[in-house]
């Protein structure tokens, strides 16, 4: 895999142009002409956002070798920290508590109320209160998974948990947050979620006030909705882009070596640690932007994103589409995700089939996943060349 | 006539009747006519009548009561008799016959010699009223006092307890004393003190009052607490003359919360030692699996899973319901669930584990898929169970599925529980998967030191080249070493039945992660490990949940995530678990 990187230091980064080129031209194309419905686009830019964590996953695993299982739970923390921004500004308003402020439609269904009390006697938690205004819960959406991100790693690696311990360390952090934001007097909205996203609103108007009167975004409009593909398309892009410069610096040759083996940088006087703390904190970023972005265009966020299923799930996206290539994981999560929606729609049984054999061919077949499949015909073509002497 | 006062003899030397009573066995069998009677022509007096016929120590008077309750009883001709209304006949001009019977003997009255038809408009109803059917229930309760059997004359002793009902106060005693049963003696003794607790607290009761309050305190009666602290709260204010009242109050209530805190703490104790033996049952096969093949088998969960349905389909084979008890089914079950279970491990090793030995991640997501087609197979059968094409195939190939709910019933002797000392219970199942984890750490114990399989098993993890250069088939042991550790899974499987539902999907819901924490916990491949971890995290978990803290107690979700936060904490001193390997292995 390393001489494989060196030939692709030099090579264009092909998948970010048919990349840009599918995303920017042909599907907007389509749409103003009429040919993919909104609805398609709305969902192409929701897988585009499984990518982005795809991307994010890709770092860790298949650039430093350490399987995550929490990237779900970044994804969900990013979803969450914008989709309370979402639940503020949605849903029929009206209800205002004590300090002043308007609570959310989703919040009062499950509120945790003491005894005697009744839903005018509902509070806004404080930290709901954190992503009123719009750039603040996209900062959010980025600081807290990048903050979690920092803990996990820091005691993880430095007390050089490894391999499979990390896996399985992760994974029961995950479902400990899953039971977490499932309980209802955390008021996360329990197991519900959150819903009745309606608004974007892009001014900072304050709390209390109603969106509807400072002309915010409509998420059902599909201008908005089309706005919000575009802007998933570019962070994908940016995403991709400094992935690519991370893992073309210094730095990347270092996880790489980290990946290859751990104990001879550590002999060579690297502390692989660092390295790997601060790829993980990039990783859950990416992680949590992913989670920012699906939320509007979802319109609803639940503890289910949490669960075992999804944290595998980003890992046989990168499987499928190829460990240790960026390109292979964008074109996994996309892939993937489109089977899933095809075969759902017409025979929904199959999947569970599909995927587990996915899983298993992958693994047993195609280690190297897409990416390795489209290499080994390049070398087929420059062998076939070099026969006939094209 | 003889059997039935051999009966009544029974009956009487069960609930300690003076044997005085059955004496007169014929001049009850008058009386109780009488009442009926009594009960038939006068409305006016059914009250004392039931009553009265309550107190007649006779074999049938709870036949009588209870037909009383729900209907049956007719006035026929100045007759008092039964007549069963769901045999009814019909004559040609519809109407409906009943055929009459002797209250007390329900044999059919006799007529020319043959049974006496009548029509049903003939039949004057004796029907309870609602105060009625509410004091032949009470009076049923308090007849229950002299039934044979046990758990029925408890029930009936405890309520003569609750309701306060003075009048039994002189049986009760002598239940207290006499009756054959410890729990009921004890029972007895408590409902007793109770009703002399309630008597009003006038200074002819006053001492009696005191003193009941004392010895419920000593007894350490849980039901006595709700009275005393009702009675402590009634006289808050009282003036100084009833200090010492309240101080006995206070005293036994003292005593009994001491006493409840020190049951508690035993209970909680018991439930984490079941939960750790479930989680070592769980982690144990995983222990196998992962520890000395080092292959992290994600569809572990779903062996668990096969185990379970496999005791399903036993009880359904041997046709086990509450209603209909098949006990043996689960000594069948348990086998063969491990069979089952062990058989698909052998398969899934042969077409998808060997590739992956000592390539944990990608053993962990190719067994991910595994256990999602498990999954989707155990619920919904073959992907074309439905299509058309396919309705020509035999059943077999076509077959849909559990679906998403089933029920297991346990078998009837894990239902209820043992009391071991007072107020401390141990739940037959939980016990009993107690004695299931401890027979199974055994197995693999003997089997891992005390077989050559065993040995060929140690052999070919530590060094596999050398084992097969010295002819040990290596691929055979793998086999049997997977085999094995899914059957365990099965076993835990079967086991799991007795105290939580089954599902598809549970083994990725309950089981996989905590069972792969148990193992992380104690370090791989060490059974040692995994008993301490499995019991540490268990008995961990249930002792914390009850802690208070500011409003109200821990919890059980704040629980996992602190467990989880100490085992974290504890990684970070020992990397590799409790039991780490040592030397050369250490770096596998």
């Amino acid at each position: 895999m390393s001489e494989n990187l060196n030939e692709k230091k030099r090579r264009l980064p092909v998948g970010l142009l048919v990349l840009l080129f599918l995303g920017l031209v042909a599907i907007p194309g389509g749409w103003y002409t009429g040919i993919t419905s909104i609805e398609t686009v709305n969902m192409l830019g929701r897988y585009m956002c499984f990518a982005i964590v795809a991307i994010g996953l890709d770092l860790v695993w298949g650039y430093s070798g350490v399987l995550s299982l929490c990237q779900a739970l970044f994804f969900s923390l990013g979803g969450y920290a914008f989709g309370m921004f979402c639940a503020h500004h949605g849903g029929p308003e009206g209800l205002i508590d004590a300090t002043g402020w308007k609570l959310p439609a989703c919040f009062f269904v499950v509120y945790p109320y003491q005894v005697g009390e009744g839903p005018t006697d509902a509070l806004v938690p404080w930290f709901w209160k954190l992503s009123w205004y719009l750039p603040v819960a996209v900062l959010l959406g980025l600081v807290i998974p990048g903050l979690v991100g920092f803990v996990i790693g820091f005691f993880g690696f430095r007390s050089r948990v490894r391999g499979v311990y990390f896996a399985i360390l992760t994974q029961a952090i995950t479902v400990a947050a899953w039971n977490f934001f499932c309980m209802n007097n955390m008021k996360f909205c329990g197991t519900n979620g959150l819903t009745r996203f309606k608004y974007i609103c892009t001014t900072m108007h304050p709390p209390g006030t109603k969106c509807a009167e400072y002309a915010p975004w409509d998420l059902s409009d599909p201008k908005v909705q089309m706005t919000l593909y575009l802007a998933t398309l570019f962070c994908l892009a940016g995403v991709y882009w400094l992935s690519i410069a991370i893992t073309r610096s210094r730095l990347g040759r270092v996880l790489i070596a980290i990946r290859d083996d751990e104990n001879t940088i550590c002999f060579s006087g690297y502390d692989p640690a660092n390295y790997k703390i601060f790829i993980y904190v990039v990783a859950a970023m990416i992680g949590g932007l992913g989670g920012v972005l699906y939320a509007p265009q979802m319109k609803i966020f639940t503890p289910e994103y949490m669960t075992a299923k999804w944290s595998i799930l980003v890992v046989i996206w990168v499987a499928v589409g190829g460990r240790g290539s960026l390109s292979g994981a964008v074109l996994g999560a996309l892939g993937v995700n489109l089977v899933y929606n095809f075969l759902t729609s017409r025979a929904a049984e199959t999947w569970p089939f599909i995927q587990g054999l996915m899983f298993i061919l992958v693994v047993l077949l195609w280690p190297d996943g897409l990416m390795g499949i489209l290499d080994r015909l390049r070398l087929r073509g420059i062998e076939f060349k070099l026969r006939f002497k094209i | 006539m003889h059997a039935r006062s051999l009966l009544s003899f029974i009956l009487c030397t069960f609930s300690c009747i003076p044997v005085s009573q059955t004496v007169a066995e014929n001049s009850n069998d008058v009386k109780v006519r009488e009442l009926m009677l009594q009960l038939g022509s006068d409305e006016v007096k059914a009250k004392d009548t039931l009553v009265a016929l309550a107190k007649v120590r006779h074999p049938k008077v709870k036949e009588i009561l209870e037909t009383y309750r729900i209907g049956g009883y007719f006035l026929w001709e100045e007759q008092f008799v039964y007549a069963n209304t769901e045999e009814v006949e019909e004559d040609e001009d519809f109407n409906e016959i009943l055929v009459i019977c002797d209250p007390l003997t329900r044999a059919p009255l006799a007529k020319d010699g043959k049974p006496l038809k009548v029509i049903a408009d003939e039949l004057e109803e004796i029907s309870a009223d609602r105060k009625e059917r509410k004091l032949v229930s009470e009076l049923l309760f308090r007849i229950g006092l002299f039934d044979p059997d046990p758990v029925r004359r408890m029930a009936s002793v405890k309520l003569c307890g609750d309701k306060q009902i003075e009048e039994e106060a002189e049986l009760l005693k002598k239940i207290s004393e006499t009756d054959k049963v410890n729990k009921i003696r004890f029972i007895a003794k408590e409902s007793l003190l109770l009703i002399q607790l309630g008597k009003s607290l006038e200074e002819e009761d006053m001492e009696t009052h005191l003193a009941a309050a004392k010895e419920l305190g000593r007894m350490r009666s849980l039901r006595g607490y709700p009275r005393l602290d009702k009675l402590l709260k009634a006289n808050l204010g009282r003036s100084e003359t009833e200090m010492s009242a309240i101080r006995v109050y206070k005293n036994s209530m003292a005593q009994i919360d001491s006493h409840q805190k020190f049951a508690d703490h035993i209970s909680y104790f018991f439930q984490g030692l079941s939960l750790g033996s479930t989680l070592i049952l769980m982690a144990l096969g995983l222990s196998i699996t992962f520890g000395l093949m080092g292959v992290i088998n994600m569809a572990h969960g779903e062996l668990m899973m096969i185990g379970a349905y496999t005791t399903y389909v036993t009880q359904v084979c041997f046709g086990h319901s509450p209603d209909n008890p098949v006990n043996g089914y689960f000594f069948v079950a348990l086998p063969a669930s491990f069979l089952a279970a062990a058989l698909n491990g052998a398969v899934i090793e042969m077409l998808v584990v060997r590739h992956l030995y000592r390539r944990p991640l990608e053993s962990l997501l190719a067994t991910w898929g595994v256990s999602l087609v498990m999954i989707q197979f155990v619920r919904g059968g073959f992907p074309w169970s439905n299509a058309e094409w396919a309705s020509g195939l035999p059943y077999f190939l076509r077959w849909s599925g559990f679906g998403d709910n089933i029920g297991v019933n346990s078998p009837t002797w894990a239902v209820g529980s043992v009391e071991v000392a007072q107020d401390i219970l141990l739940p037959y199942s939980r016990l009993f998967i107690i004695l299931v984890c401890g027979i199974c750490l055994g197995m693999v114990y003997v089997l891992m030191n005390h077989t050559s399989l065993g040995l060929k098993i140690r052999a070919t993890m530590q060094n596999r080249d050398m084992a097969n250069s010295l002819g040990v088939n290596t691929r055979l042991v793998d086999i049997y070493t997977f085999a094995f550790g899914s059957g365990l899974a099965g076993i835990a499987g079967c086991a799991w039945t007795l105290i939580g539902g089954v599902t598809p999907d549970m083994g990725q819901v309950n089981f996989i992660v905590d069972s792969f924490l148990v193992v992380v916990t104690g370090g791989v491949g060490e059974l040692a490990g995994v008993v301490c971890a499995g019991l540490g995290i268990g008995i961990g978990t249930k002792l914390l949940e009850p802690v208070e803290v500011v409003g109200g107690s821990i919890g059980a979700i704040w629980t996992k995530i602190l467990i989880l936060i100490v085992i974290v904490a504890f990684i970070q001193f020992k990397p590799a678990g409790l039991f780490a390997p040592k030397g050369r292995l250490a770096d596998v």
